[in-house]
């Protein structure tokens, strides 16, 4: 017998089927998609999803150590991430993720 | 191709580019690139292939910089900008200088905060310059109203020269592998001491290809407890700095530039203190011819009254013309040349978005 075999399989990190709205500002940075399809179980790890399928997307979104951008704002559904738990907050399948630029400038 | 004068002005609202003959007697603009995206740095590298470069700072997506290969007509953004280390804890916030470097396309880019950056392939992609941007004093230099930004980037051989506002002169003398502060001479009117090792509001730094030794700096002027500190000159590289200030009617301002063709002529544009403006409403930009021993006051052609400018400091530039012109920059949106070294000023534009940046080359 070999000693410390496992015979289940792995379990694997939830995942869930959510939908990115993505600004028309952005869409030439992934291929002109209007939205994307990604799996993961939070905020942090959709926008992580991003970052490995549309690096430059994701630059445009997120600085260097991961926060959104000051004048971006990101909805989960109808609530701002900022109301909910941050990055921190938890996806369900067929969530909608919206990605808008803040209203600034002048 | 016969040769023109381009300049490549940045504003608050884009890129624009002038396009004249050498005789500069009209100049076609070209722009907004980037529109709408404020613009702190852009360069005319006048190495084969010319190319003109420009930040363009998004305050919703971040940073970006701009590159054209063919003198301004479009431009293309580059593949990368500079980033920190995921786990440095830094993020860019804005792009205050871009140089070339030693080898054909190689570029050095001044940030905010406070770091450097190289690039060996046109921009595409960077490395940090850990001896200035991991200096032992970077966690300590602060912004100044601007930004903590290194807005001057200065090489000669292996010297390399780079101010930050507010953290002062930094001097490295191995091509950029170490840094040490060298601000001896270098006032400060803000803090209790008033010649610290660094932590200066160095607004611009400009020497002489001709004259490597010889350095002018622009410092944040205007105490009265402190005078004389805005407007200093160094004879050696940079290791110690004398005041050049008196009979100037401010020692405050933001630009200074150097003649092309005279280490000794240099030209500054004082502000008064409160308002950033132009002393009593009357625009002049002042020269001195002997290293900083005179100055005298140019106005031919600017109004005489009512007319409040602010010149930031890259907001002053100098052709390379046997007769050469500077190009001044406004907040309020004007262009101005002055021709034959200044002694003539005339409204290029003047009714650009509020110019942050101006650089000139002829090609």
């Amino acid at each position: 017998m070999c000693v410390g075999y496992n015979p289940r399989p792995p379990v694997m990190p939830s995942t869930t089927a959510v939908t990115v709205h993505v600004p028309a500002q952005l869409r030439d940075s992934c291929g002109g998609a209007r939205s994307l399809q990604v799996a993961a179980p939070t905020v942090r790890g959709a926008l992580q999803e991003l970052e490995r399928r549309h690096p430059e997307l994701y630059r445009s979104v997120c600085d260097e150590t991961g926060a959104v951008r000051r004048h971006i704002n990101v909805f989960v559904n109808k609530s701002h991430v900022r109301d909910l738990a941050g990055l921190a907050t938890p996806l369900a399948p067929g969530d909608e993720l919206t990605i808008l630029p803040a209203v600034s400038g002048g | 191709m016969a040769e023109r004068v381009i300049v490549s002005i940045g504003t608050k609202k884009g890129l624009f580019v002038a396009e004249s003959s050498k005789k500069r007697r009209k100049f076609d603009l070209r722009g907004p690139f980037g529109a709408g995206v404020a613009v702190y740095a852009t360069l005319i590298d006048t190495r084969t292939p010319p190319r003109i470069y420009a930040s363009s700072c998004n305050a919703f997506f971040g940073m970006k910089l701009l590159r054209s290969t063919d003198l301004g007509q479009k431009f293309k953004e580059t593949k990368a900008t500079p980033a920190f280390p995921k786990e440095d804890g830094r993020a860019l916030a804005n792009i205050w200088a871009l140089e070339p470097g030693d080898g054909k396309k190689d570029l050095y880019c001044g940030v905010e905060p406070a770091s450097l950056f190289r690039s060996a392939d046109g921009g595409d992609t960077w490395e940090m310059v850990g001896g200035l941007s991991n200096h032992e004093h970077a966690r300590k230099w602060h912004p100044g109203n601007g930004g903590l930004c290194l807005h001057t980037i200065l090489r000669d051989g292996e010297r390399l020269h780079v101010g930050i506002s507010t953290g002062g002169h930094y001097l490295s003398e191995d091509g950029g592998a170490t840094f040490a502060a060298s601000n001896s001479g270098v006032g400060a009117g803000f803090v209790p001491d008033p010649y610290p090792e660094y932590g200066q509001c160095v607004h611009k730094i400009a020497g002489h290809k001709d004259a490597p030794g010889r350095l002018y700096m622009q410092n944040h002027g205007g105490w009265a407890e402190r005078p004389g500190i805005g407007v200093l000159r160094s004879d050696d590289h940079g290791r110690t700095w004398t005041s050049i200030a008196k009979g100037l009617p401010s020692d405050f301002g933001f630009p200074l530039a150097v003649h092309p063709h005279d280490p000794d002529t240099v030209y500054v544009v004082p502000l008064e203190v409160p308002s950033r403006a132009s002393p009593n409403g009357a625009p002049a930009v002042w020269r001195t011819e002997d290293g900083g021993g005179r100055w005298r006051r140019l106005a031919n052609g600017f109004p005489k009254k009512d007319s409040y400018f602010t010149v930031l400091r890259d907001g002053l530039a100098i052709d390379d013309r046997k007769s050469p012109a500077l190009y001044l920059g406004t907040t309020t949106g004007q262009l101005w040349m002055g021709r034959d070294g200044g002694e003539e000023w005339s409204c290029l534009f003047d009714s650009l978005p509020p110019i942050h940046c101006v650089k000139v080359a002829v090609v």
